[in-house]
């Protein structure tokens, strides 16, 4: 397990922050772009060919499971877009598209002097097919003809799956039991394969509802209810019932 | 502790300059243009962001059909509407509107990440993608609104939407009383990305 998947109810975090800005610093809404550029430029949508060398996969589960990757420590150390420089330039480097020796030492240049130019170059298609991603986005519904398992008002019983490096299963509701509040039509993929967590291939999404006093007794507000948009993959038959069945 | 010792203090400077390699670099390389990043901000700047929200959430105030359809398919309803297109874009490929009422007050989260309507709401706010945000909204809702400001009583049913899966989530806020005269327009300007996301609520000017 790791800290990041269990976010949800830890305690003793002080206060919240209210900074209602996007980007805070110059740099940040760059790293942003690159993010942006590198999901709309990645092989795996079916948008037209573009002279971009970008030529491999990197969707929000990479960036994700980069940021992921740290040490749980330094995951709560870092702002956000400081994990994203991390995990990006990580990408590119272990991709073989740039080296961490020109990485750093343009780094050195910059930082020596940030007045230096950017280099000029590229071709428009290229940004053309970044709006038209943005435009069009990556479903990630697939057909609807599928059995499930689950109707609404069933009470089902959340999987404790293997996570390895990445999981669309919050940690507070591991072994939790709640309700089906939404059965949602079709199927959906997931952006990767998760390996033993178990999503990737298209499957049921549930949207399920929890009472916090079963998530944390004793120590929950009262009068509020948590719901989560669950993979098929994630939930089981409490086994009360299937004692009964 | 990891590096307990080790945290630069030119951390901006040094970021900063770190982005504009790798900027410069991919340029370079051939991976996006000179013009990619600027592509990607201005986009953010002129077809997907809260004005969208806004406009949606102004017409549900006026039209309490549109509100009816806005909650039971957000997706077809949204489409009803001369917004830029896009709607179904990246990060709105599947939406889902949850409407205030009294009584009812909803909070969208994401624990894992930072998961957000763009289309309709832009980029999330630093406050969202707070790791303390998301751990403490989920066990204490109430005492997050407080710190924003926002008093919720025991008595109103709060609803915690936690986005784990692929559905992108924003609240249509109330609309605030002393508004019967406003026009849809003059409505807009009073819905904030704060309130469609529910660590507000929508009030008059």
């Amino acid at each position: 397990m790791k800290l990041q998947h269990y976010l949800g109810g830890l305690e003793g975090l002080g206060p919240v922050s209210t900074e209602t800005r996007v980007f805070v610093e110059p740099w940040e809404k760059r790293i942003f772009g690159i993010h942006t550029a590198m999901m709309a430029l990645s092989t795996q949508l079916s948008l037209p060919a573009t002279p971009s060398s970008f030529r491999t996969v990197w969707t929000w589960a990479d960036l994700r499971k980069g940021a992921e990757s740290l040490n749980p420590l330094d995951y709560f150390r870092f702002r956000y877009y400081e994990k994203w420089i991390g995990g990006i330039s990580s990408y590119f480097i272990s991709h073989g598209y740039i080296t961490e020796a020109e990485l750093d030492a343009l780094t050195k240049e910059y930082y020596a002097d940030f007045s230096k130019p950017r280099p000029s170059a590229g071709c428009a298609v290229v940004d053309a097919r970044i709006v038209q991603y943005l435009v069009e986005g990556d479903s990630p519904k697939r057909g609807a003809a599928v059995n499930h398992a689950f109707a609404v008002g069933d009470a089902v019983a959340v999987c404790d799956v293997p996570t390895v490096e990445h999981t669309r299963l919050p940690g507070y509701l591991r072994n939790r039991t709640g309700t089906v509040e939404t059965v949602y039509e079709g199927t959906y993929t997931y952006l990767c394969n998760t390996g033993p967590d178990g999503i990737g291939a298209a499957m049921p999404v549930y949207c399920v509802r929890f009472d916090p006093v079963t998530i944390w007794p004793g120590n929950a507000e009262p009068n509020f209810a948590i719901y989560a948009d669950l993979y098929a993959h994630y939930i089981a038959a409490p086994a009360a019932a299937q004692q009964a069945a | 502790m990891a590096d307990q010792f080790n945290y630069r203090e030119d951390r901006e400077a040094y970021s900063a300059a770190r982005v504009r390699a790798l900027e410069a670099l991919l340029i370079k390389k051939g991976i996006i243009t000179d013009r990619s990043v600027d592509t990607v901000l201005d986009y953010f700047e002129t077809k997907m962001g809260p004005f969208n929200g806004a406009k949606i959430v102004a017409r549900a105030w006026v039209d309490s059909a549109f509100k009816e359809r806005l909650v039971a398919d957000t997706p077809s309803a949204i489409a009803e509407l001369a917004l830029p297109e896009g709607m179904a874009g990246a990060e709105g490929e599947h939406m889902r509107a949850v409407a205030n009422a009294p009584g009812v007050h909803n909070l969208i989260i994401c624990t894992l990440c930072s998961c957000y309507p763009w289309p309709v709401l832009g980029l999330p706010p630093y406050w969202y993608k707070d790791p303390t945000f998301r751990s403490r909204a989920a066990r204490e809702p109430r005492a997050v609104l407080k710190e924003f400001g926002l008093a919720v009583p025991e008595s109103t049913r709060v609803k915690v939407w936690d986005s784990s899966a692929q559905i992108r989530w924003f609240v249509v806020p109330e609309r605030p009383a002393g508004t019967e005269g406003l026009s849809e327009a003059e409505l807009e300007v009073l819905v904030t990305p704060e309130a469609m996301i529910g660590v507000a609520v929508a009030r008059a000017a």
